[in-house]
């Protein structure tokens, strides 16, 4: 196992700095000039080229690149040209987890919620109900995206006045705020992460005692005792009110981001329910004379459950984009947002960076999802 | 559409008799010509697939609203050449067309109702003497429906209706584009996957994966924020990353299945070179599921070409992501309902003719991957 | 032990008492195009400690028997008509969960296709604990259950280790012991298998038969085989009922059957099969298609195909009758047909 995750490592890190270089060169082609969009046109010839040199700009293009990758190798991505001097990796970094927790969000909670609604749905097949999520489903599928955002904030944010228009936070509360916003986000999204293993480790542990009470009293105690270990943790904290003003921001994109990516998993799993209730297993557990709802959840979603996995995998770069997407429309300050930010203003340090991490973010991903496969389908067994 | 064939009903012509081995039995000739067999067989696997697609009613609703696009598409040209055309074209034109639509608003110290009140302070740009409580006659931009534009005009006063038609060429365009250049990519990449194996298919597979691994959206922003690219550029950069990518692993699976079957070895064994089976056995048993993505396909480019002109970084005159563009820009949108015209037409365009095409691709889904159907 | 590893859960029942009746059962399935009459009026009975077979070509309705008995025919399937008594309760008006209940508990099923039947995700083990949970009577611990599994493997020549196996860590022929055993796991007092060995070699088909005939013989079990291939049920069985299109068309004692039988079809498919004793014969082959059940021939539903069909075949159905020594034929000709399996040509 440990050796699969140690291959698997390997071949992303190989498959990252493929997908660098390439956008390296991508970028070195395009036909902008940086001296010509970041300096004053009236500093002349010769200092122009002082400072062309003074970025390494001056050198070949191989002698760039080796440089390039070099310093990528030991953490540097190069300074930006709109934020001067700052480098590409402290605008990162101050963006990264904002971009990390809204995807996170998003994500797990599209995949829960599609995974239980799709299977619902598959198991009563027909019907005009039937078909009129199903249409749903589709439109939400392939809804105009940041159209879809646009309305959503009219509504809820307008229209309703439930949550704040815009940013992630806000700036007049923090004005004299005793803490960075990083912080807090960092308390959030610790605090969260605990709070979710809390409640799958509940939940794992409720299934193994023999009987239904005793498994009810682990599942139920267990979850009421990692949701009061957290609000205990968040209650007296000096952070609380600030905390829960980033919140109040981050509902209205969570849910959208999140019921876009939704309707394609509840899709997915429903054909994959339809392919599975058709398996002789589910004939054997009927004739075991299990319940239907065991049937249905034990046998036919569990199984369910492989394709849909693979799917999440093909769905990731489908939810990042959708995420960048967010960013945008809701000026979340993110990495989706940098990233169209430096486009637009030319600034190809932060693009390539940005689009980086982007990128690792994809092939992270991907490598956690191999690995719950293994747990998930005892057939695979990577030696 | 259906991947087997069943034998065609032969026009048998009369017995050959006399010839060689005909002792016992008559050597029974086909007088019909190849060409026609072969015509009625696609006629008659057209007449079964369509069958089992005409079942799917979720299939046909998808059917028919691209109907419907199409004919806003094909009557954009005709309308601009007859009822918006001569003068009117000056109004009607999609891109650079203007009509100040009058209207009377009153004039009011602070404006609670923007469509039908205006700030003493505006009005007096073009009314010197008007006074509170007036009512004076104001060009309004954007324009709610009339007579005169059905949906309205946008912010600079245009037509939304030919703005809206005039689009759906755009998308159908694209679409067409980007879906052509997926087939043609994944099935031959596929298929040659498939049929070479050893290195070519696992290079060729590497790369597949590396592609699909990138998160599309954000490297077509960057693309087209560094570079200029036209519509058409835009379907086939769609067009290679989507059928290198997914398609092609898909296609290479189902070429792979296609190559070991007996009728590829018999056309091996009878003398066919490597070219010969790949074009006329494996790549033909390969379309149906190449059409299916084709429609998938269709669905991505369109969503994908309104995500890039509504950032402004698509090189295209018109387009229904330019005019949420447009809307959002002015800042129209968090007004809802009061400007539905500007805000649902487009939105709902590309929503409606992407899903179309994905309905028509799940409906197509189930007449080739008989698994899925219901009995 | 002292106690059975599989109890006798009949309550009581001698050797030869009835333990299962179908009356009439009527059996459709609804297609677009109508009713597939699937089962049609479809009686015998079954005795304590017997194995009864029931033989047909495949669609002829044998294993929508086997479903009805359970009601797990698919979901656009109907019992139309008839009963279905175990142990003199009638099995098809009681509701759903009730017949939960009796699943696997009181009729357990070997499937056709063993390799299928098995969740792939879950151990082996698990799946036969997940119908001891159901419906064992008093909760077995975690050690019991083993212990009970193990004993079962061992019955069925598997080793007790093998429950913490997952099914695709199995062979074909130990996935088919596993699921026998799962079969008698809970005590049952029927047990039907349906092709039990059609997909294995037949090498490990030999064995598998043998053993589930020295289980019936040692347990006293009573089984229902169910099979499109004559030697297994020639093998295997007391008694045979022979099905055609939906109905039943002949029954009786499997040697009356198979050495001498009275219906055109079952004489016709008997002709048609190869046997290595005997004097060397020429093969019959049995012409024709099974008729479309949506739409049954009228009459006999063997008649298009029968050599030996009258005016009176085409118009009135032929009804079981009993022609004596417990044997009974669907047939207005039955005396016709030659007795003994001869060469084919009759005609």
């Amino acid at each position: 196992m440990l050796k699969f995750i140690g291959v698997r490592l390997i071949q992303m890190s190989l498959l990252f700095l493929v997908f660098l270089s390439l956008l390296f060169f991508l970028l070195q082609a395009q036909p902008g000039d940086f001296s010509t969009q970041f300096l004053d046109p009236r500093i002349p010839p010769e200092n122009r080229d002082l400072i062309a040199a003074r970025f390494g700009l001056d050198a070949p293009l191989w002698k760039q690149y080796l440089t390039y990758m070099g310093n990528v190798l030991q953490g540097d991505f190069g300074v930006s040209f709109q934020r001067y001097p700052r480098t590409v990796v402290s605008v990162i970094t101050e963006r990264l987890p904002r971009t990390f927790f809204l995807f996170t969000f998003a994500t797990l909670l599209s995949y829960y919620l599609g995974f239980v609604l799709g299977k619902v749905l598959a198991w009563r097949r027909g019907g005009s109900q039937e078909m009129s999520i199903t249409l749903g489903g589709v439109l939400l599928y392939t809804v105009f995206y940041p159209w879809f955002a646009l309305v959503m904030i009219w509504f809820f944010a307008a229209y309703l006045d439930l949550v704040p228009v815009n940013q992630f936070l806000t700036p007049l509360r923090w004005r004299d705020a005793p803490f960075s916003a990083n912080s807090v986000f960092t308390s959030i999204i610790w605090s969260t992460l605990l709070l979710s293993i809390g409640l799958g480790l509940a939940l794992w542990a409720s299934r193994k005692p023999d009987n239904e009470t005793q498994r009810r009293l682990v599942k139920w105690g267990g979850v009421g005792l990692t949701v009061a270990v957290f609000l205990a943790f968040w209650m007296p904290h000096e952070q609380r009110t600030y905390a829960t003003d980033i919140a109040h921001h981050a509902l209205l994109p969570i849910f959208t981001l999140a019921l876009v990516a939704f309707a394609g998993v509840m899709l997915i799993t429903r054909g994959s329910m339809l392919e599975t209730l058709k398996e002789d297993y589910i004939l054997t557990a009927r004739a075991k004379g299990l319940a239907p709802k065991t049937i249905r959840d034990r046998h036919a979603a569990r199984n369910a459950l492989l394709p849909v996995t693979t799917s999440f995998v093909l769905g990731l770069a489908f939810i990042i984009g959708g995420g960048l997407i967010t960013e945008t429309v809701f000026s979340w300050p993110g990495m989706g947002e940098l990233l169209l930010a430096s486009v637009l203003t030319q600034d190809i340090p932060v693009a390539i960076g940005a689009l980086a991490m982007v990128g690792a973010l994809a092939l992270i991903a991907h490598i956690i999802v191999d690995v719950m496969y293994v747990f998930l389908d005892p057939r695979i067994r990577y030696q | 559409m259906a991947l087997e064939q069943k034998p065609p009903d032969l026009e048998i012509g009369p017995p050959i008799t006399g010839l060689e081995g005909s002792d016992d039995e008559p050597i029974i000739a086909i007088t019909e010509p190849l060409w026609r067999i072969r015509l009625r067989l696609l006629w008659r696997s057209f007449k079964k697939n369509w069958g089992l697609f005409a079942e799917n009613r979720i299939g046909l609703v998808g059917l028919f609203v691209i109907a419907i696009f199409a004919v806003m598409a094909i009557a954009h040209p005709i309308l601009m050449a007859t009822a918006w055309g001569g003068d009117n074209r000056e109004i009607y034109d999609p891109v650079i067309g203007y009509d100040a639509v009058v209207k009377e608003f009153t004039v009011v110290e602070e404006v609670t109702d923007p469509l039908s009140e205006i700030e003493l302070i505006d009005a007096r740009f073009t009314n010197i003497n008007a006074q509170v409580g007036d009512v004076i006659e104001q060009p309004q931009q954007p324009a709610s429906p009339s007579s005169r534009h059905l949906l309205g005009t946008d912010p600079l006063g245009r037509d939304v209706l030919s703005q809206l038609m005039f689009s759906t060429r755009a998308a159908f365009f694209l679409g067409m584009v980007a879906a052509l250049v997926t087939v043609f990519i994944a099935t031959t990449v596929g298929s040659i996957a498939a049929f070479f194996r050893g290195f070519v298919d696992a290079f060729l597979m590497r790369v597949a994966d590396l592609i699909l691994l990138m998160p599309l959206i954000p490297i077509l922003i960057v693309i087209g924020g560094f570079w200029t690219i036209e519509l058409w550029q835009l379907g086939v950069i769609i067009g290679i990353l989507n059928g290198f990518g997914g398609v092609a692993i898909v296609l290479r699976s189902q070429a792979l299945a296609v190559s070991v079957k007996p009728f590829v070895d018999a056309a091996r064994v009878a003398g066919g070179s490597r070219w010969h089976l790949i074009f006329r056995h494996v790549i033909p048993n390969v379309l149906p599921l190449s059409f299916l993505y084709m429609m998938f396909g269709v669905t991505e480019a369109i969503s994908l070409e309104a995500i890039l002109s509504f950032f402004g970084l698509l090189n295209v005159e018109m387009s229904w992501g330019l005019m949420i563009s447009i809307a959002q820009a002015e800042g129209y949108l968090l007004r809802g309902l009061d400007v539905w015209w500007l805000l649902f037409p487009a939105g709902l365009a590309v929503t409606f003719l992407a899903a179309a095409f994905f309905l028509v691709g799940r409906a197509m889904d189930e007449v080739v991957n008989p698994r899925l159907r219901k009995r | 032990m002292t106690t059975p590893l599989v109890e006798d859960s009949t309550g009581g029942l001698k050797t030869g008492d009835t333990l299962l009746e179908v009356d009439n059962l009527i059996m459709r399935y609804k297609t677009k195009q109508g009713y597939v009459s699937a089962v049609e009026d479809v009686s015998f009975v079954l005795h304590k400690g017997e194995a009864l077979g029931l033989v047909g070509e495949s669609g002829c309705g044998k294993t929508s028997v086997a479903l009805s008995l359970l009601r797990l025919q698919a979901d656009n399937g109907e019992i139309l008509g008839g009963e279905i008594r175990l142990g003199g309760k009638d099995l098809v008006p009681i509701s759903e969960d009730e017949m939960r209940r009796h699943r696997w508990n009181d009729v357990s099923m070997v499937f056709q296709g063993a390799m299928n039947s098995w969740n792939p995700v879950y151990r082996v083990g698990d799946q036969i604990k997940e119908a001891l949970d159901l419906h064992w009577p008093e909760r077995l611990n975690r050690a019991e259950t083993r212990q009970r599994i193990g004993d079962l493997f061992a019955l069925v020549g598997l080793d007790s280790d093998a429950q913490d196996r997952y099914p695709h860590e199995f062979s074909g022929g130990m996935r088919q012991r596993a699921v026998i055993a799962m079969a008698l796991s809970c005590n049952p007092q029927v047990i039907i298998a349906d092709e039990p060995t059609t997909a294995l070699d037949v090498i490990v088909q030999d064995q598998i038969l043998k053993e589930l005939k020295k289980i019936q013989a040692d347990l006293n079990m009573s089984i229902i085989y169910i099979s499109h291939d004559i030697a297994v049920i020639a093998e295997v069985t007391d008694r045979t009922g022979v099905m055609y299109a939906g109905k039943m068309v002949e029954f009786g004692d499997t040697g009356d059957i198979f050495s001498a039988p009275r219906h055109p079809y079952a004489w016709l498919l008997l002709s048609s099969t190869p046997s290595i004793v005997g004097p060397r014969r020429k093969l019959a082959p049995l012409e024709g298609e099974p008729p479309n059940l949506l739409d049954p021939p009228s009459g006999c539903r063997f008649n298009p195909r029968c050599p030996f069909a009258t005016d009176q075949c085409r118009v009135e159905e032929p009804p079981l009758r009993d022609i004596g020594d417990d044997h009974q034929v669907a047939c207005w000709n039955y005396e016709q047909v030659p007795v003994g399996i001869t060469s084919g040509s009759v005609v």
